[in-house]
């Protein structure tokens, strides 16, 4: 045996932890090496040190904290926890309570005629929901909060291509009656509406002006953009954008028709670059690198028109980023932002 | 541990049958124990009270499931020591015990500042060198020369073979053997 085999076996031979064999091999080189007897000497110093080592005491008042902590649960909780909380019983009560939700909104919505009458204003047509019956558009509607939620739990959703087509179908109506009733309301910009933070005042849909008539482009995308403000939006934001608009235009027809009102875009702006497509698939790297999320996409006359939201704290370095991929001018913009900043931009060349 | 086999059937007898205070009577037979062991695992008071009160729910939780294949004691201590590695092992534990104070500030009992003056240079050093063992060496020191559970015990709470635990008791050995030179006769 050699020392450093020896040596191993210490631990074991102070805990008298070895077989018979074992023993007998290390006291036989014990007995010839002293630099191992020495060595062992030490060894069982250390673990003498390690015996002395005092107990630890729990802190006071331990005892009472853990027997507070496992006290049994009083019988009135535990009687009602085993009513409520097996899953044969609380599945059947939430699905019974969501039911009951349900039969709840369809009470209200059946019970209120504003709801009704807004809802008729847009669907005309059992296959088509919003296209109006007749030309002559009705008295102003207001449109509740509790209308959209009403639409929003009914899961209705609306295809986008659809509502596009209906909402131009709508303008060109009204248009014909702008042409026969006022002429120059054709002219005039497409009305915003007003809104107060309980109800949403419905506008009307733009006129639809010939591109001719409009040779500035940014006559064009305001144009543009205000018919993107009357389609609805992604079905995740539908019903949740409030309306924002400036003040009544003195040319808004009295006659509030259009069945939709959504927010226009906190921030509008051109971007004109030389390479339209290059420049979309910039901005769309662009909306995917900052976190921001495209809402929508129009094609216009002019340009591709693309409606985003952003942070606000990513909105600065959106707003850097665009001034490289062309020139980006705002034609709208707020001192003070909101948190999510909604923006809407034309690109052009 | 040693002597508390008969009292030990006893209080698990009670304890499973939900008998008055049979849960406090471990809960005070055990304490100093589970909490000397967890405290030198954590070196943090507030922690290893905390970790020790867990011990023992879980114990109150789980008596049913105590088959007395080993003793109580055996037991609690694993439920100890595998608590113990786990917060040890756990990320956030790692990233916290940057700059932790070390084992060194450990009271073998309540004392004052007084008296924590005139505490020996051997005990910090003592304190301090089993603190710096590597966990898995610790446990088994804790367990072997603090807390005197045989090598089959430390085994069966631990989940290890009896080789691995005589050649880690070995290794923890040795090393505090080279720190505590000085102190040596």
């Amino acid at each position: 045996m050699t020392c450093h085999e020896a040596r191993e076996q210490f631990s074991a031979l102070v805990d008298d932890a070895l077989g018979a064999g074992e023993r007998a091999a290390l006291d036989a080189h014990l007995a010839t090496c002293a630099d191992c007897r020495r060595e062992l000497q030490r060894f069982r110093d250390t673990v003498s040190l390690l015996h002395a080592v005092g107990p630890i005491r729990a802190p006071a008042g331990f005892v009472d904290r853990v027997l507070e902590t496992a006290r049994p649960i009083p019988w009135p909780r535990r009687l009602v926890r085993g009513l409520f909380l097996p899953w044969p019983v609380k599945l059947p009560m939430e699905a019974a309570a969501v039911v009951l939700v349900a039969v709840g909104v369809a009470l209200v919505y059946r019970g209120t005629p504003e709801l009704q009458q807004a809802a008729r204003l847009e669907t005309p047509a059992p296959a088509i929901e919003r296209a109006p019956e007749s030309p002559g558009p009705p008295g102003p509607v207001l449109m509740s909060r509790e209308h959209d939620a009403a639409r929003e739990s009914s899961g209705a959703r609306r295809d986008q291509a659809e509502l596009k087509e209906q909402a131009r179908a709508l303008a060109k109506t009204r248009e014909a009656k702008d042409m026969t009733e006022r002429p120059k309301a054709s002219e005039s910009q497409p009305a915003q509406t007003q809104t107060t933070d309980q109800t949403i005042a419905a506008g009307p849909a733009p006129a639809k002006t010939p591109e001719r008539e409009r040779p500035s482009s940014d006559v064009e995308m305001r144009q543009k953009m205000d018919r993107l403000a009357v389609e609805p939006p992604a079905p995740a934001t539908a019903g949740k954008l409030a309306a924002r608009s400036e003040a009544p235009r003195a040319q808004a027809p009295p006659q509030a028709t259009a069945s939709l009102a959504f927010a226009p875009s906190d921030v509008q702006g051109l971007l004109e670059v030389g390479d339209r497509d290059v420049a979309l698939r910039q901005v769309a790297e662009l909306i995917s690198r900052l976190g921001a999320t495209e809402t929508r996409r129009v094609d216009g006359t002019s340009g591709p028109i693309v409606e985003l939201t952003i942070s606000r704290e990513s909105y600065p370095e959106l707003a850097r980023e665009l001034g490289r991929v062309g020139r980006w001018r705002t034609t709208r913009e707020p001192a003070a932002l909101p948190a999510q900043v909604r923006v809407m931009l034309q690109i052009t060349s | 541990m040693e002597g508390h086999s008969s009292d030990d059937a006893s209080l698990v007898d009670r304890l499973r049958r939900d008998a008055p205070r049979a849960f406090e009577d471990l809960v005070i037979a055990y304490q100093h124990r589970v909490f000397g062991v967890a405290l030198r695992m954590l070196g943090n008071r507030a922690e290893a009270e905390e970790l020790a009160q867990e011990v023992f729910l879980r114990v109150h939780r789980a008596i049913g499931e105590f088959r007395g294949e080993s003793k109580l004691s055996t037991w609690l201590y694993a439920i100890t020591s595998r608590l113990c590695l786990n917060r040890l092992a756990s990320s956030e534990r790692r990233m916290a015990r940057q700059g932790e104070e070390t084992l060194t500030r450990l009271a073998s009992r309540e004392i004052g500042p007084a008296e924590e003056m005139e505490r020996s240079e051997l005990e910090t050093a003592l304190h301090r060198a089993i603190a710096e063992l590597s966990e898995e060496r610790r446990i088994v020191v804790v367990l072997r020369d603090l807390e005197g559970l045989s090598y089959e015990e430390i085994a069966a709470a631990l989940e290890i073979e009896l080789g691995t635990v005589r050649s880690r008791l070995h290794r923890a050995r040795m090393d505090l053997r080279e720190k505590l030179e000085r102190f040596l006769p």
